[in-house]
Protein backbone atom coordinates (compact mmCIF):
# COMPACT_ATOMS: atom_id res chain seq x y z
CA UNK A 1 0.00 0.00 0.00
CA UNK A 2 1.36 3.63 -1.13
CA UNK A 3 1.46 6.91 1.40
CA UNK A 4 -1.07 7.73 -0.99
CA UNK A 5 -3.80 4.90 -0.22
CA UNK A 6 -3.04 4.74 3.31
CA UNK A 7 -4.19 8.17 3.56
CA UNK A 8 -7.11 7.67 1.72
CA UNK A 9 -8.58 4.25 1.80
CA UNK A 10 -10.56 4.86 5.07
CA UNK A 11 -13.05 6.83 3.40
CA UNK A 12 -14.81 4.19 1.20
CA UNK A 13 -11.98 1.51 0.12
CA UNK A 14 -12.07 0.66 4.14
CA UNK A 15 -14.65 2.57 5.21
CA UNK A 16 -15.62 1.53 9.15
CA UNK A 17 -17.70 0.20 10.22
CA UNK A 18 -19.49 -0.36 7.22
CA UNK A 19 -16.94 -2.47 5.24
CA UNK A 20 -14.47 -3.37 7.80
CA UNK A 21 -17.57 -4.84 9.66
CA UNK A 22 -15.62 -3.29 12.89
CA UNK A 23 -16.44 -1.28 15.84
CA UNK A 24 -20.20 -2.07 15.35
CA UNK A 25 -21.05 -1.82 18.47
CA UNK A 26 -20.10 1.67 19.32
CA UNK A 27 -21.82 2.25 16.13
CA UNK A 28 -24.69 1.66 17.71
CA UNK A 29 -24.38 2.51 20.93
CA UNK A 30 -23.55 6.12 20.97
CA UNK A 31 -25.16 7.38 17.87
CA UNK A 32 -28.48 8.53 19.24
CA UNK A 33 -27.19 12.56 18.51
CA UNK A 34 -24.82 13.80 15.60
CA UNK A 35 -22.91 15.31 18.59
CA UNK A 36 -22.26 11.89 20.31
CA UNK A 37 -21.48 10.47 17.20
CA UNK A 38 -18.57 12.93 16.10
CA UNK A 39 -17.63 12.85 19.66
CA UNK A 40 -17.00 9.41 19.71
CA UNK A 41 -15.03 9.25 16.33
CA UNK A 42 -12.86 11.66 17.31
CA UNK A 43 -11.89 10.11 20.28
CA UNK A 44 -11.01 6.77 18.30
CA UNK A 45 -9.49 8.76 15.76
CA UNK A 46 -7.22 10.52 18.62
CA UNK A 47 -6.68 6.85 19.86
CA UNK A 48 -6.36 5.04 16.41
CA UNK A 49 -3.24 7.72 15.47
CA UNK A 50 -1.34 7.10 17.81
CA UNK A 51 -1.61 3.75 18.98
CA UNK A 52 -0.44 3.27 15.49
CA UNK A 53 2.49 5.08 16.15
CA UNK A 54 3.86 3.79 19.08
CA UNK A 55 3.00 -0.09 17.66
CA UNK A 56 4.61 0.43 14.56
CA UNK A 57 7.61 2.31 16.66
CA UNK A 58 7.94 -0.55 19.15
CA UNK A 59 7.45 -3.49 16.16
CA UNK A 60 10.76 -4.54 16.53
CA UNK A 61 11.04 -4.34 20.12
CA UNK A 62 7.80 -6.21 21.18
CA UNK A 63 8.05 -9.98 21.12
CA UNK A 64 5.53 -12.13 18.96
CA UNK A 65 4.50 -13.78 22.14
CA UNK A 66 3.16 -11.17 24.13
CA UNK A 67 2.27 -8.79 21.16
CA UNK A 68 -1.30 -8.69 21.66
CA UNK A 69 -1.03 -7.70 25.65
CA UNK A 70 1.87 -4.87 24.73
CA UNK A 71 -1.26 -3.70 22.11
CA UNK A 72 -3.81 -3.66 24.66
CA UNK A 73 -1.75 -1.61 27.30
CA UNK A 74 -0.96 0.91 24.53
CA UNK A 75 -4.61 1.31 23.77
CA UNK A 76 -5.74 1.10 27.10
CA UNK A 77 -3.20 3.82 28.10
CA UNK A 78 -4.05 6.31 25.08
CA UNK A 79 -7.83 5.55 25.97
CA UNK A 80 -7.41 6.70 29.84
CA UNK A 81 -5.93 9.66 28.66
CA UNK A 82 -8.74 10.73 26.16
CA UNK A 83 -10.83 9.78 29.07
CA UNK A 84 -9.34 12.44 31.62
CA UNK A 85 -8.45 15.06 28.62
CA UNK A 86 -11.98 14.87 27.77
CA UNK A 87 -13.25 15.17 31.41
CA UNK A 88 -11.37 18.47 31.97
CA UNK A 89 -12.41 19.99 28.99
CA UNK A 90 -15.37 18.39 27.54
CA UNK A 91 -16.71 17.23 30.00
CA UNK A 92 -20.46 17.24 29.36
CA UNK A 93 -19.40 15.39 25.91
CA UNK A 94 -17.85 13.06 28.76
CA UNK A 95 -20.67 12.24 30.53
CA UNK A 96 -23.11 11.54 27.50
CA UNK A 97 -20.51 9.04 26.37
CA UNK A 98 -19.99 7.64 29.56
CA UNK A 99 -18.87 3.44 29.82
CA UNK A 100 -18.28 3.89 26.11
CA UNK A 101 -14.82 5.62 26.12
CA UNK A 102 -13.12 3.32 28.44
CA UNK A 103 -15.04 0.76 25.56
CA UNK A 104 -12.65 2.24 22.71
CA UNK A 105 -10.35 -0.01 24.97
CA UNK A 106 -12.13 -3.14 23.38
CA UNK A 107 -12.84 -1.47 19.63
CA UNK A 108 -12.40 -4.01 17.34
CA UNK A 109 -10.70 -1.41 14.78
CA UNK A 110 -8.36 -0.06 16.72
CA UNK A 111 -6.48 -3.55 17.52
CA UNK A 112 -7.79 -4.90 14.27
CA UNK A 113 -4.98 -1.63 12.35
CA UNK A 114 -2.71 -2.54 15.38
CA UNK A 115 -2.56 -6.00 14.74
CA UNK A 116 -2.85 -5.64 10.15
CA UNK A 117 -1.12 -3.08 9.82
CA UNK A 118 0.80 -0.98 12.08
CA UNK A 119 3.02 -4.04 13.21
CA UNK A 120 4.13 -4.01 9.56
CA UNK A 121 5.08 -0.72 8.51
CA UNK A 122 7.21 2.18 9.06
CA UNK A 123 5.53 5.01 11.64
CA UNK A 124 4.16 7.71 8.76
CA UNK A 125 2.53 5.64 6.87
CA UNK A 126 0.78 3.84 9.85
CA UNK A 127 -0.04 7.31 11.39
CA UNK A 128 -1.37 7.83 7.90
CA UNK A 129 -3.63 4.97 8.02
CA UNK A 130 -5.08 5.44 11.63
CA UNK A 131 -5.72 9.24 10.64
CA UNK A 132 -7.73 7.85 7.54
CA UNK A 133 -9.62 4.83 9.21
CA UNK A 134 -10.22 7.02 12.60
CA UNK A 135 -11.83 9.95 9.85
CA UNK A 136 -13.90 7.03 7.96
CA UNK A 137 -15.11 5.94 11.29
CA UNK A 138 -15.89 9.61 12.60
CA UNK A 139 -17.62 10.32 9.36
CA UNK A 140 -19.93 6.93 9.72
CA UNK A 141 -21.04 7.61 13.01
CA UNK A 142 -21.21 11.06 12.13
CA UNK A 143 -23.63 10.21 9.46
CA UNK A 144 -25.66 7.57 11.51
CA UNK A 145 -25.82 9.73 14.25
CA UNK A 146 -27.39 12.62 12.57
CA UNK A 147 -29.82 10.65 10.35
CA UNK A 148 -30.83 9.25 13.81
CA UNK A 149 -30.93 13.01 15.27
CA UNK A 150 -33.13 14.41 12.41
CA UNK A 151 -35.32 11.47 12.13
CA UNK A 152 -35.94 10.70 15.84
CA UNK A 153 -35.85 14.24 17.73
CA UNK A 154 -35.91 16.84 15.05
CA UNK A 155 -32.76 18.09 15.34
CA UNK A 156 -29.14 18.46 13.81
CA UNK A 157 -26.40 19.07 16.33
CA UNK A 158 -28.96 20.31 18.80
CA UNK A 159 -30.81 23.20 15.77
CA UNK A 160 -34.16 22.61 15.05
CA UNK A 161 -34.66 20.79 11.46
CA UNK A 162 -38.31 20.57 10.60
CA UNK A 163 -39.41 23.22 13.29
CA UNK A 164 -42.45 22.65 16.05
CA UNK A 165 -45.11 20.64 13.84
CA UNK A 166 -42.55 17.72 13.05
CA UNK A 167 -43.50 15.20 14.81
CA UNK A 168 -40.44 12.84 15.33
CA UNK A 169 -40.10 9.51 14.99
CA UNK A 170 -38.82 8.44 18.98
CA UNK A 171 -37.81 5.18 18.30
CA UNK A 172 -34.71 6.03 16.24
CA UNK A 173 -32.83 7.54 19.11
CA UNK A 174 -33.54 4.08 20.51
CA UNK A 175 -31.61 1.24 20.46
CA UNK A 176 -34.04 -0.24 17.56
CA UNK A 177 -33.77 2.66 15.23
CA UNK A 178 -29.80 2.34 15.55
CA UNK A 179 -29.98 -1.17 14.14
CA UNK A 180 -32.38 -0.16 11.51
CA UNK A 181 -30.18 2.75 10.58
CA UNK A 182 -27.12 0.92 9.79
CA UNK A 183 -28.85 -1.89 8.15
CA UNK A 184 -30.72 -0.05 5.81
CA UNK A 185 -26.64 2.04 5.41
CA UNK A 186 -25.10 -0.90 4.76
CA UNK A 187 -27.78 -2.34 2.43
CA UNK A 188 -27.44 1.07 0.39
CA UNK A 189 -23.54 1.04 0.48
CA UNK A 190 -23.88 -2.67 -0.53
CA UNK A 191 -26.32 -2.08 -3.96
CA UNK A 192 -23.90 1.07 -4.92
CA UNK A 193 -20.97 -1.33 -4.83
CA UNK A 194 -22.05 -4.11 -6.59
CA UNK A 195 -23.56 -1.29 -9.22
CA UNK A 196 -19.80 -0.63 -9.48
CA UNK A 197 -18.71 -4.15 -9.47
CA UNK A 198 -16.65 -3.78 -6.38
CA UNK A 199 -16.18 -6.21 -3.86
CA UNK A 200 -18.47 -4.82 -0.67
CA UNK A 201 -17.21 -6.19 2.58
CA UNK A 202 -13.21 -6.10 2.61
CA UNK A 203 -11.77 -9.39 4.56
CA UNK B 1 14.95 -18.83 29.69
CA UNK B 2 16.60 -15.51 27.98
CA UNK B 3 13.22 -15.58 26.23
CA UNK B 4 11.42 -15.49 29.49
CA UNK B 5 13.26 -12.95 30.60
CA UNK B 6 12.94 -10.50 27.63
CA UNK B 7 9.52 -10.84 27.44
CA UNK B 8 9.08 -9.72 31.17
CA UNK B 9 11.19 -7.02 30.60
CA UNK B 10 9.49 -5.86 27.44
CA UNK B 11 6.26 -5.91 28.65
CA UNK B 12 7.14 -4.94 32.06
CA UNK B 13 8.51 -1.46 30.64
CA UNK B 14 5.73 -1.05 28.37
CA UNK B 15 3.57 -1.19 31.45
CA UNK B 16 5.87 1.02 33.56
CA UNK B 17 6.19 3.83 31.39
CA UNK B 18 2.39 3.80 30.52
CA UNK B 19 1.38 4.14 34.44
CA UNK B 20 4.16 6.61 34.77
CA UNK B 21 2.45 9.17 31.43
CA UNK B 22 -0.95 8.32 33.14
CA UNK B 23 -0.45 9.59 36.72
CA UNK B 24 1.48 12.32 35.50
CA UNK B 25 -1.49 13.27 33.28
CA UNK B 26 -4.36 12.40 35.91
CA UNK B 27 -2.35 14.98 38.84
CA UNK B 28 -1.73 17.69 36.68
CA UNK B 29 -5.45 17.47 35.30
CA UNK B 30 -7.12 16.84 38.83
CA UNK B 31 -7.81 20.14 39.79
CA UNK B 32 -9.89 21.15 36.60
CA UNK B 33 -11.67 17.98 36.56
CA UNK B 34 -12.31 18.35 39.71
CA UNK B 35 -13.86 21.99 38.59
CA UNK B 36 -15.65 20.72 36.12
CA UNK B 37 -17.45 18.01 37.91
CA UNK B 38 -18.42 20.71 40.72
CA UNK B 39 -19.63 23.06 38.31
CA UNK B 40 -21.39 19.96 35.66
CA UNK B 41 -22.72 17.72 38.39
CA UNK B 42 -22.50 18.88 41.91
CA UNK B 43 -23.88 22.49 41.43
CA UNK B 44 -27.04 21.07 39.45
CA UNK B 45 -26.90 18.35 42.03
CA UNK B 46 -26.88 20.81 45.22
CA UNK B 47 -29.60 23.12 43.33
CA UNK B 48 -32.08 19.98 43.02
CA UNK B 49 -31.40 18.98 47.30
CA UNK B 50 -31.62 22.56 48.56
CA UNK B 51 -33.38 24.71 46.29
CA UNK B 52 -31.37 27.46 46.09
CA UNK B 53 -28.44 28.58 43.43
CA UNK B 54 -25.52 26.70 42.72
CA UNK B 55 -22.93 30.08 43.26
CA UNK B 56 -24.25 30.01 46.54
CA UNK B 57 -23.87 26.14 47.85
CA UNK B 58 -20.58 25.20 46.21
CA UNK B 59 -18.73 27.80 48.34
CA UNK B 60 -20.04 26.16 51.40
CA UNK B 61 -18.06 23.23 51.81
CA UNK B 62 -15.71 21.57 54.13
CA UNK B 63 -13.99 17.93 54.32
CA UNK B 64 -14.89 16.17 56.59
CA UNK B 65 -12.42 12.93 57.56
CA UNK B 66 -13.60 10.03 59.30
CA UNK B 67 -10.93 7.02 59.22
CA UNK B 68 -9.47 6.04 55.79
CA UNK B 69 -12.35 8.27 54.04
CA UNK B 70 -12.93 12.38 53.43
CA UNK B 71 -15.99 13.09 53.63
CA UNK B 72 -16.78 16.44 50.99
CA UNK B 73 -19.68 18.29 53.27
CA UNK B 74 -21.86 21.43 51.65
CA UNK B 75 -24.46 23.00 54.01
CA UNK B 76 -27.05 25.33 53.71
CA UNK B 77 -27.70 27.95 56.15
CA UNK B 78 -31.27 30.15 57.25
CA UNK B 79 -31.19 33.02 59.28
CA UNK B 80 -27.28 32.13 60.20
CA UNK B 81 -28.40 28.64 61.10
CA UNK B 82 -27.46 25.83 59.45
CA UNK B 83 -30.39 24.03 58.18
CA UNK B 84 -29.13 21.42 55.59
CA UNK B 85 -26.19 18.87 54.71
CA UNK B 86 -25.67 17.47 52.04
CA UNK B 87 -22.64 14.96 52.15
CA UNK B 88 -21.27 12.95 49.39
CA UNK B 89 -20.06 9.22 49.57
CA UNK B 90 -18.61 6.34 47.83
CA UNK B 91 -21.20 3.56 47.83
CA UNK B 92 -18.96 0.14 47.48
CA UNK B 93 -20.01 -3.06 45.82
CA UNK B 94 -21.22 -1.33 42.51
CA UNK B 95 -21.37 -3.38 39.85
CA UNK B 96 -18.25 -1.60 38.51
CA UNK B 97 -16.56 0.21 41.17
CA UNK B 98 -18.16 3.35 43.44
CA UNK B 99 -21.52 4.87 43.17
CA UNK B 100 -20.57 8.06 44.26
CA UNK B 101 -23.51 9.99 45.53
CA UNK B 102 -24.61 12.90 47.58
CA UNK B 103 -27.46 13.04 50.29
CA UNK B 104 -29.30 15.83 51.38
CA UNK B 105 -30.61 16.05 54.91
CA UNK B 106 -32.81 18.51 56.13
CA UNK B 107 -31.30 19.41 60.22
CA UNK B 108 -34.95 20.12 61.28
CA UNK B 109 -36.87 17.72 60.20
CA UNK B 110 -33.87 15.18 60.54
CA UNK B 111 -35.24 13.44 57.34
CA UNK B 112 -33.68 13.12 54.06
CA UNK B 113 -33.95 15.58 51.14
CA UNK B 114 -32.77 12.88 48.97
CA UNK B 115 -30.16 11.60 46.61
CA UNK B 116 -27.76 12.64 43.88
CA UNK B 117 -25.42 10.62 41.78
CA UNK B 118 -22.27 12.31 41.70
CA UNK B 119 -20.44 9.72 39.07
CA UNK B 120 -20.77 5.59 38.53
CA UNK B 121 -19.72 3.00 35.89
CA UNK B 122 -22.68 0.92 36.06
CA UNK B 123 -24.42 -1.06 33.15
CA UNK B 124 -26.36 1.42 30.96
CA UNK B 125 -29.81 0.63 31.35
CA UNK B 126 -29.55 -2.50 34.23
CA UNK B 127 -27.52 -0.50 37.00
CA UNK B 128 -27.52 2.62 35.77
CA UNK B 129 -31.02 2.68 36.35
CA UNK B 130 -30.62 3.57 40.04
CA UNK B 131 -30.04 7.29 38.53
CA UNK B 132 -33.93 7.40 37.78
CA UNK B 133 -35.88 9.98 39.87
CA UNK B 134 -38.37 6.81 40.53
CA UNK B 135 -35.68 4.85 42.50
CA UNK B 136 -34.21 8.03 43.95
CA UNK B 137 -37.42 9.66 44.81
CA UNK B 138 -36.83 6.94 48.21
CA UNK B 139 -34.41 8.96 49.33
CA UNK B 140 -37.11 12.01 50.33
CA UNK B 141 -37.92 11.51 53.95
CA UNK B 142 -35.71 9.01 54.70
CA UNK B 143 -35.35 8.81 58.67
CA UNK B 144 -31.79 9.92 59.87
CA UNK B 145 -32.08 7.36 63.10
CA UNK B 146 -32.69 4.04 61.36
CA UNK B 147 -29.91 2.56 59.11
CA UNK B 148 -31.20 2.55 55.22
CA UNK B 149 -31.91 -1.19 53.64
CA UNK B 150 -33.55 -2.75 51.04
CA UNK B 151 -36.96 -4.44 51.25
CA UNK B 152 -35.79 -7.83 50.62
CA UNK B 153 -33.44 -7.04 53.78
CA UNK B 154 -35.64 -5.91 55.45
CA UNK B 155 -35.17 -2.64 55.00
CA UNK B 156 -37.81 -0.06 53.24
CA UNK B 157 -36.20 0.95 49.93
CA UNK B 158 -37.40 -1.28 46.42
CA UNK B 159 -34.25 -1.90 45.10
CA UNK B 160 -34.09 -1.33 40.83
CA UNK B 161 -35.05 -5.14 39.55
CA UNK B 162 -31.95 -6.93 37.97
CA UNK B 163 -29.34 -4.63 40.24
CA UNK B 164 -28.95 -5.19 43.37
CA UNK B 165 -25.50 -4.61 43.39
CA UNK B 166 -26.11 -1.22 42.07
CA UNK B 167 -28.60 -0.65 44.81
CA UNK B 168 -27.00 -2.55 47.45
CA UNK B 169 -23.85 -0.05 46.89
CA UNK B 170 -26.50 2.89 47.15
CA UNK B 171 -27.39 1.83 50.51
CA UNK B 172 -23.77 1.25 51.40
CA UNK B 173 -23.25 5.05 50.69
CA UNK B 174 -26.16 5.81 52.36
CA UNK B 175 -25.48 4.73 55.67
CA UNK B 176 -21.92 5.86 55.48
CA UNK B 177 -23.45 9.29 55.75
CA UNK B 178 -26.45 8.02 58.01
CA UNK B 179 -23.65 7.06 60.30
CA UNK B 180 -21.72 9.97 59.56
CA UNK B 181 -24.27 12.68 60.65
CA UNK B 182 -25.79 10.80 63.04
CA UNK B 183 -22.83 10.20 65.51
CA UNK B 184 -20.81 13.50 64.10
CA UNK B 185 -23.31 16.22 63.70
CA UNK B 186 -22.21 18.44 66.63
CA UNK B 187 -18.39 17.98 65.08
CA UNK B 188 -19.39 19.08 62.01
CA UNK B 189 -21.62 22.02 62.72
CA UNK B 190 -18.31 22.70 64.70
CA UNK B 191 -16.36 22.55 61.92
CA UNK B 192 -18.60 24.67 59.72
CA UNK B 193 -19.12 27.81 62.57
CA UNK B 194 -15.55 27.76 62.39
CA UNK B 195 -12.00 27.19 63.23
CA UNK B 196 -12.87 24.40 65.94
CA UNK B 197 -9.99 21.88 65.21
CA UNK B 198 -11.96 18.85 63.77
CA UNK B 199 -12.04 15.91 65.83
CA UNK B 200 -12.10 13.01 64.05
CA UNK B 201 -10.06 14.43 61.11
CA UNK B 202 -6.33 12.10 60.75
CA UNK B 203 -3.91 14.94 60.63
CA UNK B 204 -5.24 16.22 56.96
Amino acid sequence: MTFRQALTHGFWKDLPPFRLVLGLCPSLAVTSTAENGLGMGLAVTFVLIFSNMFISMLRKVIPDKVRIASYIVLIATLVVLVELVMKAFFFPLSQQLGIYIPLIVVNCIILGRAEAFASRNPVPISMADGLSIGLGFTMSLALVGSLREILGAGTWFGMSVFGESFEPFGFMVKAPGAFLCLGILLGLMNAWSRKRGEIFIQT
Amino acid sequence: MREIGRLVLVLGLICSLSAAALSYVRTSLADRIEQQSDFYVRGPALERLFARPADELLGNKITFALGEQDYPVFFTREGGEVTGLAVEAPGHGGYSGDIVMMIGIDLRSGRGLGVEIVSHGETPGVGARVEQPSFRKQWRGLPLDAPAALRGDGGGIDAVSGATYSSRAMIDGTNQVLDLVREHKTDILARIEGDVPATGENGA
